[in-house]
């Protein structure tokens, strides 16, 4: 027993074997914690059927742990990712395991536990989960606000607008940094630092704010470092029913387009379905027209609204989860239209992508409010752009940027700490986001720093609630909240353990614009996401390292056996008095001193 | 990019009168000229052709026609290969798919190959494709020009706009009667005579004995028998095969009486860690009389006593019971259990023949269909049913396996004859357990022994590809399932294989028109016959030289020595894009990666000194 100790606690070739920590040590992993509730429940495996467990209930996660197998830890759930918690059956409900709790999860699974069901046993158990999986119903905080983890990296810093923009060369003769929104008083959803047309006063600004939904007005995300072409982001233009003109905003667009001298047209993206733009003149909105905007050039692109793509995830869960649909799994993986709607948001950034490089043309891209579709057609096009944001750190530069900084709700769409689980607002945008960028490191295994880990600890942290990094709907509320001064930011978590993250065949490579294929033929479910909690996945090694570390596993197993067996033929030996002494008391110290 | 269409010139023909004095002279001219040398790859020669162009452009052309027009005039069945070109020149412009440039030159038909040579002011060398490699030709003319669709058996698309509708429809009609020729003594690799290669090499790299040799150090239960010295005892079975210790002969011989083509139940496998053997033979001929042989009970009982006592087998018939059963009426049928004691029939129904290249077919189509609309793409590829088929074949292959490492069993693999789906299970299975079949050389060795040598039929079931408008008749992809299997294990465990995505590329290429004569022929007796080992070139020796290996090996390989079971479930088996699509999508991503991974391997290689492959699997500090 304390050969085999000996052995997992050894390092093997230096490579650190994922970390199996005593239990209290886990628990303490996070500067504040207590246990809420310590109690036996029965864990209805969908895959290995009900489980004995005990589990533990601290402000920030759901543990269980076997009471059978070796009491090995089953489940261990950031409170964060609840999304649903009911109660199944009832005090006189007959059925083996038929009463107890059935909890929904944001990250594509289901939880089930069944109780004792005499004397009301569930009852402190729910109360306990929906009162910290849902703090905001609570009026309690957020756990990040409580979370006193200390790490040797602070992953605010790694964001400065000024300094990234002066990466980009900017400012320049053509273009402008503006605090025209330091108090956010231009417009609330944007961050305070802007980069507008050198040409365009800041009254030009406040006067087109007015025309733009939500004063969300054009402003740069990203030029082009040789032809100066530029990528500029918004939201729809306020056109109405009656199809109302500004001329501030033509002037405006006119002056974007003047800034590249090279094309004489500015070509429009609006990410929406032609239908849809149209439909949103009922409400106000709408897109640019022909005749007003003589010197632009405007494309549908055909990108469904955040309902649809909320709705399509569900199949895929559907279908995945907690058994996969096997008789006919390509058809039902169709029926889902998950792979088709991340055909048409990669196409877009294709789109948008190759313009700005090829087309010498500048493009303005806008959607509805343009902090949905906008912000994955732009971050995805300078994700192709630029090879800058494929390093580690420049891909938390450009999510910082394009998402957080100009605000994707993320509280809304993920609803952190908020128990309306059926909210409409709800929606897997950034999911989606994070899917493209997975497509795009399988097309191009060599163009992207990160990993697959990397990509699925953001997503797992955009619903923990552990790090401020994805709170709050935008900058103004983050600085209200004071985020960063009182949370840890996510990329403390991850710049502090890179190695863990990086891609082994990395290649770093300047101005090469990767243009991945788009087509249904090569687009794939991303299996080791939505179907990670299936076991029979695990056992699957598609990523090299992870089989490494697999394949090392089952050495050390063999080299345990080995030792275990060469100890015994030792023991034996040294038990037999005719053995020559020299070899045997010469080993067995060393053999002992080496563990 | 072409691979071994495009292979470079550096040989000479050498039928047999070829080795006459004044094609010497000529041949030596070609060598002093550095023609056979220098040329970078992308130049070949076809020797064996009568080549009638008389204005080359170049003075390398000049010198090819020379020595093609001085060649002597191999037959096609009593026709010379001239009589079957009708016309042997023309421009035309050639168009290779997406990501490669339009060529445009002289157009030439040639007894084995295409030949297109750029103008003068063209960079790029001899474009050639070996006439063999066309599955279909589809011609139109309009104006006064034509255009000539290929459809290459590699599933290639290649496209020629001819000038001249006479040169289109000859050229046409040339192609069709020289890719046609189903002779396989006047087959190209019985001319290809590629430098830096000799005749005879490699064809002895892995007959059965040197595999005895590995199964006589595991166990002392087997013998090598030559009872089918002369294939008479069975005609598709190599000369030496491994069989029982305790079984003579003559006992041999009747059991082969009792199978279907004599395929005795012979050794495909002996799994050393759990001492048990991987049999395969063909059905059992039973008939509606359920006749039996004491022979053939004999053999298989004498496999359990030899693998330890009181093992039990297990028979893996690849049909479903009910067509076991039937097949009695046609005099075949399968082990009844009485007369079997110890061994137990399952029966896994696996696609053959027919309707496996249909699903073939259907893929091919689907996939090449680029203007139809994609939302239907998912249902299209599962309609086409091959993931289902390459599924089959891999629970199959685990099931054997199983039995072999779980249960400790012996394991019997047939069908009806034996040659197709029984290959597939026994061969993946190998792969599955052992170690050494994932090796470079192992690979290699697997496909010869239960292939090659194996007696799978490959001139009938690699007749036609997936384009071919001619009626099907004997074609089926098994090897290519094969195939597609083995890439499926290479997705699932990408460090375990020491051969890469390449080799299985060029082994599907070779598989269906080849240089080399290794797949050539439907048995060893055919080949035997057709003297191919003396005659042809081993595509082992070609495919081994040194500067093939880059493209053919897995940067990433680490010695695995456990199992590597297979996930069959439908969300692991993917599309085989680099094979389906490969000519769709523009290849220099995963190439570039490729390379990539290449160089930081070497790199490590260089800075490191040992162990490279391991460390470059693991994350980088």
């Amino acid at each position: 027993m304390s050969l085999l100790r000996g052995l997992l606690g050894m390092e093997l070739i230096g490579i650190s074997v994922r970390p199996f920590l005593d239990f209290q040590e886990r628990l303490t992993l996070l500067g504040t914690f207590f246990i809420l509730i310590d109690k036996e429940v029965i864990y209805i495996c969908p895959f290995n059927g009900p489980i004995k467990g005990r589990v533990y209930i601290t402000n920030y996660r759901l543990y269980l742990r076997s009471l059978e197998t070796d009491s090995a830890l089953i489940l261990d759930v950031p409170l964060g990712v609840i999304s649903r918690i009911e109660k199944m059956g009832g005090a006189t409900s007959r059925g083996e395991n038929s009463y107890g709790l059935d909890i929904t999860c944001k990250d594509m699974r289901n939880l089930r536990f069944a109780l004792k069901q005499e004397g009301h046993s569930r009852r402190d158990m729910f109360e306990i989960l929906t009162r910290h999986a849902f703090p905001l119903a609570h009026s309690l905080p957020i756990f990040a606000f409580l979370n006193e983890e200390k790490f040797n990296v602070d992953g605010w810093m790694v964001y400065n607008p000024v300094e990234e923009y002066r990466r980009q060369g900017l400012p320049n003769h053509h273009w402008r940094i503006t605090f025209i929104n330091k108090c956010y008083e231009l417009c609330d959803t944007y961050p305070s630092l802007l980069v507008v047309p050198y040409r365009a006063s800041d009254e030009d600004l406040r006067r087109v704010a007015t025309f733009r939904s939500r004063n969300r007005i054009p402003v740069l995300s990203w030029i082009h470092p040789e032809n100066k072409t530029v990528i500029v982001r918004c939201s729809q233009p306020l056109v109405g029913m009656s199809g109302k003109r500004n001329k501030d905003d033509e002037k405006y667009l006119d002056v974007i387009r003047e800034t590249n001298r090279q094309i004489s047209k500015l070509t429009i993206y609006d990410a929406r379905p032609n239908v849809n733009a149209v439909a949103n003149k009922a409400t106000g909105g709408g897109y640019e027209s022909d005749d007003a905007y003589h010197n632009a050039e405007l494309f549908f692109l055909d990108i469904h609204n955040i309902h649809v793509m909320r709705e399509s995830l569900k199949k895929v869960k559907d279908i995945v989860y907690p058994n996969v649909e096997e008789s006919h799994w390509l058809s039902s993986l169709e029926s889902t239209h998950w792979l088709e709607h991340i055909k048409l948001v990669l196409t877009g950034a294709i789109q948008v992508a190759d313009k700005v490089s090829s087309g010498k043309s500048s493009v303005l891209v806008h959607c509805s409010d343009g902090w949905d579709r906008t912000a994955q057609l732009t971050s995805l096009a300078m994700l192709m752009l630029d090879s800058f944001y494929r390093s580690i750190e420049g891909f938390e530069i450009l999510v910082q940027k394009e998402w957080i900084s100009f605000g994707h709700k993320f509280a809304s769409r993920i609803g952190h700490g908020d128990k309306n689980h059926a909210d409409a607002d709800r929606s897997p945008i950034f999911l989606q986001f994070i899917d493209c960028v997975w497509q795009m490191s399988k097309q191009f295994p060599t163009a992207f720093e990160f990993n697959e880990q990397f990509l699925i600890t953001i997503l797992d942290h955009l619903y923990s609630c552990r790090f401020g990094t994805f709170l709050y709907n935008c900058e103004s509320a983050r600085e209200r909240q004071k985020v960063t001064e009182r949370t840890v930011s996510l990329w403390s978590l991850i710049n502090s353990n890179k190695d863990k993250f990086k891609n082994p065949f990395y290649t770093k490579e300047i101005n090469r614009v990767l243009y991945p294929v788009a087509s249904m033929r090569h687009l794939e479910l991303w299996v080791n996401y939505y179907i990670r909690w299936n076991p029979r996945i695990k056992q699957q090694q598609p990523n090299p390292v992870e089989q490494r570390y697999l394949e090392l596993l089952a050495l050390r197993d063999e080299y345990i056996k080995r030792l275990e067996e060469l100890q015994l033929a030792n023991s034996a030996k040294l038990s037999d008095p005719s053995t020559s002494p020299s070899s045997p008391s010469q080993m067995m110290p060393h053999v002992q001193t080496h563990f | 990019m072409m691979f071994f269409f495009l292979f470079s010139v550096s040989g000479n023909a050498s039928n047999p009168e070829f080795k006459k004095k004044k094609n010497s002279e000529c041949l030596l001219r070609l060598r002093h000229e550095g023609l056979l040398n220098s040329c970078p790859a992308g130049v070949a020669s076809c020797p064996a052709s009568s080549c009638p162009f008389r204005s080359p452009r170049s003075p390398r052309l000049k010198l090819l026609e020379s020595a093609l027009l001085l060649g002597p005039r191999p037959t096609a069945g009593g026709m010379e290969f001239s009589e079957l070109i009708r016309t042997g020149r023309a421009q035309a412009e050639l168009l290779r798919g997406p990501g490669a440039p339009p060529l445009r030159g002289t157009l030439c038909v040639t007894g084995h190959h295409l030949l297109l040579s750029p103008g003068p002011q063209a960079t790029s060398d001899l474009w050639l494709l070996l006439l063999r490699s066309v599955d279909s030709i589809e011609k139109r003319v309009a104006g006064d020009s034509g255009t000539i669709t290929l459809r290459c058996k590699d599933l290639r698309v290649l496209q020629l706009d001819i000038e001249g509708v006479e040169a289109t429809l000859d050229i046409a009609r040339s192609i069709e009667a020289l890719s046609s020729l189903e002779s396989v003594i006047t087959s190209f690799p019985f001319f290809y005579r590629p430098k830096g290669l000799r005749l005879g090499d490699a064809w002895h790299f892995h007959p059965p004995e040197h595999y005895y040799k590995r199964v006589a150090r595991e166990t002392n239960a087997w013998r090598l028998s030559e009872v089918n010295e002369d294939f008479s005892v069975c005609p598709s079975y190599p000369r030496a095969v491994i069989v029982p210790r305790a079984v003579d002969d003559d006992a041999l011989a009747r059991s082969a009486r009792f199978r279907q083509g004599g395929r005795f139940p012979m050794l495909s496998y002996h799994h050393a860690p759990s001492g048990t053997v991987l049999l395969r033979s063909s059905q059992p001929l039973t008939g509606p009389q359920k006749r039996r042989c004491a022979e053939d009970e004999e053999l298989l009982r004498a496999v359990l006593a030899g693998a330890r006592p009181g093992a039990r087998g297990f028979i893996v018939d690849t049909r479903s019971a009910q067509a076991a059963k039937q097949a009695r009426m046609t005099g075949g049928g399968t082990e009844a259990k009485a007369a079997y004691p110890g061994w137990k029939r399952l029966h896994r129904p696996m696609e053959r023949g027919r309707p496996l290249q249909e699903s073939f077919v259907r893929l091919v189509e689907a996939c090449g269909d680029l203007e139809q609309s994609m939302d239907r793409w998912l249902s299209r590829l599962e309609g086409c049913r091959w993931l289902a088929h390459v599924k089959e074949a891999l629970s199959t292959a685990c099931l054997a396996a199983q039995g072999m490492e779980r249960e400790g069993a012996c394991i019997l693999v047939h069908g009806a004859e034996g040659t197709d789906s029984t290959l597939l299970v026994t061969s993946l299975a190998q792969l599955i357990l052992d170690p050494l079949s994932r090796t470079m050389t192992g690979f290699q060795e697997l496909v010869e022994r239960e292939w090659i040598q194996a007696g799978h039929p490959f001139q009938l079931r690699c007749a036609h590809s997936a384009f071919s408008h001619a009626r099907p008749k004997h074609e089926a992809p098994t090897f290519l399932l094969f195939l597609d299997c083995v890439w499926q294990l290479g997705r699932q465990f990408p460090l375990s294989l020491e051969f890469g995505e390449g080799l299985l590329l060029a082994l599907f290429e070779h598989a269906y028109a080849s240089p080399f004569g290794t797949f050539l022929c439907n048995s060893e007796k055919e080949r035997c016959l057709c003297e191919v080992r003396t005659r042809t070139h081993s595509l082992w020796s070609g495919l081994n030289q040194p500067k093939e290996q880059r493209k053919l090996r897995n940067p990433l390989y680490v010695l695995n020595p456990l199992a590597i079971w297979p996930s069959v479930e439908p969300q692991s088996l993917r599309l085989w894009q680099g094979l389906f699509l490969r000519w769709t999508r523009p290849p220099e991503p995963s190439e570039a990666a490729w390379e990539k991974v290449w160089q930081i391997v070497t790199d490590k290689e260089k800075t490191e000194g040992s162990q490279p492959t391991v460390s470059a699997s693991e994350p980088q500090p």
